[in-house]
């Protein structure tokens, strides 16, 4: 699978690492962890789940029926977990640079304080 | 079986039947836990949901992934010549003949194009600042007001742009609500930009008095031309981005033949009728239809040659790309 990864497929990943989860959960996961700016569908959501499966990412985990509904668990491999594990790592790297850049920007924007003469003392 | 979960399995027929078969009974389920408990209809969102995940899978089954992704390259491209158009049309409908000629007119404008022209200007503006969502409604806001000049002239008894000029318009527009969700702040400025280039020329043209009053251009010319750019700009695209192995551009420009074959509908109309007077009805209809036809039964034929292709026997000693397996 191509990287640097989409969003919303990072997010199933990330959804993912903690637990084995059926479409459901996935889908209000997804919405949690990303503060409801991804809100995924059923349709989008399975069709994103196929690519993952087929890249060998994320697995099937079991199945149950539950209510008369059947509930098939997904659960990420140890290849997904990998993609997972370095695009994080990327993302993590971009976030220092941006988050030194910024707070050096600041530093230098603050107006300078006139020193009062013969300090506080 | 109660009657949400009996529509949403009507609308799980847009995907393959087998896939129906092994996953059509856990999405139906994930959309009933997500319903609310009085809902007995599926939202209209879940419906485009549904039919457009049919649609990915039945193109993933035809092993044509990568059709989706170059439509959607050709909506921006299509975007950026709809908005093209309505900023030289737009231009041309601020001058009017003058009032001796005794030609009917609105106003100060040309015709009642320019509430339509202003439209697309306005979808140009909010692709360029707005989520996709919200410009997709500016471009149907745009599309109902130009599809709707026809009968409201005739109502009025005002002028309106010629339908060579409009039928182009909207064959663009309705290739445009496929733009992607996500584009780069340069993508997505593209339209509004094209449309003020466009403004300026023909401004500029006007001024020179080289293009005469709005519909004085030769539109046989004109709007052939444009869809002549629009082709070399797909096939330039097209080769590009299929060096770096890229098919996007391939699809873009196959989805494109359609508007292109529109905006050369007055030229081969031109063409095929008599070599004296003007364009008559009955040869733009035909050559409308014709163009209506050929361009999506291109298409057809290019994701049919494609999965032919794709479904074909792997070569003798070539590992099986799913399963590993060698023939």
């Amino acid at each position: 699978m191509d990287t640097p990864l989409r969003e919303p497929t990072f997010l199933i990943l990330t959804a993912l690492a903690a637990q084995p989860m059926h479409g459901y959960g996935l889908i209000g996961e997804v919405a949690a962890l990303s503060d409801n700016r991804v809100s995924l569908r059923p349709g989008t959501l399975y069709g994103a789940l196929d690519r993952l499966v087929d890249a060998g990412l994320v697995e099937v985990d079991r199945e149950e029926v539950v209510d008369g509904r059947l509930r098939r668990y997904y659960r990420l491999s140890p290849g997904g977990e990998t993609i997972l594990s370095t695009e994080t790592e990327r993302l993590r790297r971009n976030v220092e640079a941006a988050t030194a850049r910024l707070s050096k920007r600041t530093r230098a924007a603050l107006p300078t304080t006139p020193r009062t003469a013969g300090g506080l003392a | 079986m109660n009657d949400l979960e009996r529509r949403y399995l009507r609308l799980l027929r847009a995907y393959p039947t087998e896939y129906r078969r092994t996953r059509g009974a856990e999405i139906v389920g994930t959309y009933l836990d997500l319903a609310a408990p009085a809902q007995r209809w599926p939202a209209p969102a879940d419906a485009a949901d549904l039919l457009l995940g049919g649609l990915r899978q039945r193109l993933r089954a035809a092993g044509v992934t990568d059709l989706i992704p170059g439509v959607r390259l050709a909506a921006l491209l299509a975007l950026v010549t709809a908005s093209a158009l309505a900023g030289v049309w737009g231009t041309a409908e601020l001058h009017p003949p003058p009032v001796e000629w005794g030609v009917p007119h609105v106003g100060p404008f040309v015709s009642l194009g320019v509430v339509a022209w202003a439209a697309w200007l306005l979808a140009a503006a909010v692709i360029a600042v707005a989520p996709s969502r919200v410009a997709r409604w500016a471009i149907t806001f745009a599309l109902l007001l130009t599809v709707a000049l026809p009968p409201v002239a005739a109502a009025l008894g005002a002028p309106r742009p010629p339908l060579m000029v409009l039928l182009p318009q909207v064959v663009l527009g309705l290739l445009g609500l496929a733009l992607p969700d996500r584009s780069s702040r340069a993508i997505r400025l593209a339209p509004a930009l094209s449309a003020l280039l466009a403004a300026v020329a023909t401004e500029f043209l006007v001024g020179l008095d080289a293009v005469g009053t709005y519909y004085g251009a030769t539109l046989e010319i004109f709007l052939p031309t444009v869809g002549g750019l629009l082709l070399v700009v797909g096939a330039l695209l097209a080769t590009g981005l299929a060096l770096g192995g890229d098919t996007r551009g391939g699809w873009a420009l196959v989805t494109l033949l359609t508007p292109i074959g529109f905006l050369a509908v007055p030229g081969l109309a031109d063409s095929f009728g008599p070599a004296y007077g003007a364009i008559t009805f009955a040869e733009l209809a035909v050559t409308a239809v014709a163009v209506a036809l050929a361009g999506p039964a291109a298409l057809l034929l290019a994701v049919a040659l494609r999965s032919r292709r794709t479904s074909s026997p792997q070569p003798s000693g070539q590992p099986c790309p799913t399963c590993g397996a060698r023939a």
